[in-house]
């Protein structure tokens, strides 16, 4: 039978129908230094113009034949519309993500605006992914993916971290009122990109691994408003932590996602036995060690390795680091793509 | 009238339960009771913070738990280290900051209280720190050690830069990198002298130093006393 587009390849993983291949996607930023360079732009335009932003998107996917595009890159822009400014490093010669520059004091100050869905960059995000989405509808050449920070790692954006840790032992009906708050508003942005038409949404909770918190906070205080976010949407949608996740892992795939996410901390094979074969599980490996710094010859052991402890997609366990070597990134996309032919655990393969 | 053994487990046991008021109150009660101020910092409260780096080590206090405990620790600090001797004072001098780009700085955080605990003059430039300032204060104040974090991956590699530039104007700094993206592949790769996992092992290393500066210590007694 005909090859499915990139498109309908990702859809039908998350509706886990049989597919020709594995995806190569991802639900972080997937932006490179070769489109980057390809386009004539320095890493941080793509931050700023909708065209520069969407461009690099699907110019690093046409090199490398990624099925999927995901914008935006930085984890500024919600922060950045509520008014705690952005820091761009646009005189920096190196790559650096954009940071929020101005976080509240205490619990008190924060204040969130009605309108902040049209402040500062939030429109040209939105502008970005109708170029994508428009592009995507015309041949299915790629999924479009979007992605918001859960509650709690947001929270850690806005206010000191350390207030926010604190507090949760401390002052823990305050923080659970206010992460309730953040729940509401990750809930409305990622409403608001589900009916821009995106095929899926990640749903990124970095900052609550287990290096962290622990499991039983975990469970009072990052599953409940998780579960409600899921509830709230009803595209496809996936739950990734990165750090440690061996611990959470079972909580995570009872939020009601339609896939759970994991880094390289995890151990796969174990999480698949804790989790059976009836579940979506991407994951895990190194970005940057993997695709920046290993030599190419061992990309295809790091990317069968995955596959044979049993993702149903390889997704790496953070946004690219952009500055990628041209011959790793092929390598994983080429052995995601030829290794990938095989039916992982929770989806079968068109015959 | 409490003997120094009871002050010294008071003080312990307010970091470890992260009460700062029993620390306040003990620490106090040590300058009273006139014990040695520093005998009381490294056997009471970075005796207080090794039971904690144990308890994270178990998993049964995560960063919530430390976090606490360190300030139980710095509200001692706080009040002992003004009465430490001069003449005992300073072991050293450090800069320590996260690398621009990384605004995270609760492994850069604990890392300070390491030093501040051994008594380290401790110059810390905060987070999102510019390359070059890193090099100027080394520069400035003759530090022996220079402490760069970076959580994120995105950042590190400033860090390179850093070390380089340090060690051209002077090879005799002992750098160390800390953060959740620098392996101790990418810190030998990069030439530095040392290196803390996360925040999570940033906690465990913090401590284990903490330990072995009270060893030291310890060794340092022995000799006086033969």
């Amino acid at each position: 039978m005909a090859e499915l587009t990139s498109r309908e390849r990702v859809q039908r993983l998350f509706r886990r129908e049989p597919v020709d291949t594995m995806p190569c996607f991802s639900g972080m930023g997937m932006v490179t230094v070769q489109a980057i360079q390809k386009m004539g732009i320095r890493f941080p335009q793509v931050h700023t113009s909708a065209e520069n932003m969407a461009g690099s998107a699907m110019t690093s996917a046409e090199i490398f034949g990624f099925d999927s595009v995901v914008i935006p890159y930085d984890m500024c822009t919600v922060a950045e519309a509520l008014g705690r400014g952005t820091t761009l490093y646009e005189e920096s010669e190196d790559i650096l993500y954009p940071t929020v520059p101005n976080k509240w004091e205490t619990l008190e100050e924060v204040e969130i605006p009605d309108d902040y869905l049209t402040r500062a960059r939030m429109p040209m995000v939105d502008e970005a992914f109708k170029i994508l989405l428009s592009e995507a509808d015309k041949d299915g050449r790629f999924a479009v993916g979007a992605w918001v920070l859960g509650p709690f790692t947001f929270a850690g954006q806005i206010i000191e971290l350390g207030l926010l840790l604190k507090g949760v032992k401390k002052d823990k009906e305050r923080v659970e009122s206010f992460l309730g708050k953040l729940t509401d508003l990750t809930i409305d942005v990622a409403r608001h990109y589900q009916d821009l038409g995106v095929d899926y949404i990640t749903i990124r909770e970095m900052g609550s691994g287990t290096d962290l918190l622990s499991p039983r906070m975990w469970k009072t205080l990052i599953q409940p408003n998780l579960t409600r976010i899921f509830e709230a949407l009803s595209i496809p949608k996936v739950n990734h932590i990165c750090g440690s996740t061996d611990m959470i892992v079972e909580m995570m795939n009872q939020c009601g996602a339609n896939a759970v996410s994991v880094d390289q901390k995890n151990n796969i094979a174990e999480s698949r036995k804790k989790l059976g074969n009836d579940v979506l599980l991407f994951g895990n490996f190194d970005p940057y060690g993997t695709l920046c710094q290993m030599d190419a010859s061992e990309v295809e052991g790091v990317i069968k390795g995955c596959i044979d402890a049993g993702v149903d997609a390889v997704w790496p366990g953070c946004d690219l680091w952009p500055d990628v070597k041209k011959e790793n990134v092929e390598a994983f996309v080429r052995t995601v793509k030829e290794y990938g032919r095989k039916p992982s655990p929770a989806v079968g393969r068109l015959g | 009238m409490a003997t120094k053994e009871e002050i010294l487990k008071e003080l312990a046991e307010g970091v470890v339960e992260y009460d700062e008021d029993q620390v306040k109150e003990a620490a106090q009660k040590a300058l009273d009771e006139g014990i040695d101020p520093l005998e009381a910092i490294m056997d009471g409260l970075a005796a207080g913070m090794e039971e904690v780096g144990r308890l994270y080590d178990s998993n049964e206090y995560f960063v919530p738990e430390v976090l606490m405990c360190a300030d139980a620790l710095y509200a001692g600090l706080d009040i002992l280290r003004p009465h430490v001797p001069k003449t005992n004072e300073s072991k050293g001098a450090v800069v320590i900051g996260t690398v621009q780009g990384d605004v995270h700085d609760i492994g850069k955080n604990l890392v300070k209280m390491m030093f501040d605990v051994g008594g380290f003059d401790v110059y810390d430039l905060g987070r999102d720190v510019p390359l070059e300032k890193f090099v100027e204060e080394q520069l400035r104040t003759d530090s022996e050690i220079v402490a760069m974090s970076a959580m994120m991956t995105t950042t590190m590699l400033g860090m390179k830069k850093v070390i380089q530039m340090i060690k051209e104007k002077n090879p005799n700094v002992a750098i160390m990198l800390g953060g959740a993206p620098v392996t101790k592949d990418v810190a030998t790769l990069f030439g530095a002298d040392g290196y803390a996992e996360s925040a999570g092992n940033a906690v465990s290393e913090a401590i284990k130093m903490i330990g072995r500066l009270r060893e030291l210590r310890t060794q340092d007694a022995q000799k006086e006393a033969q």
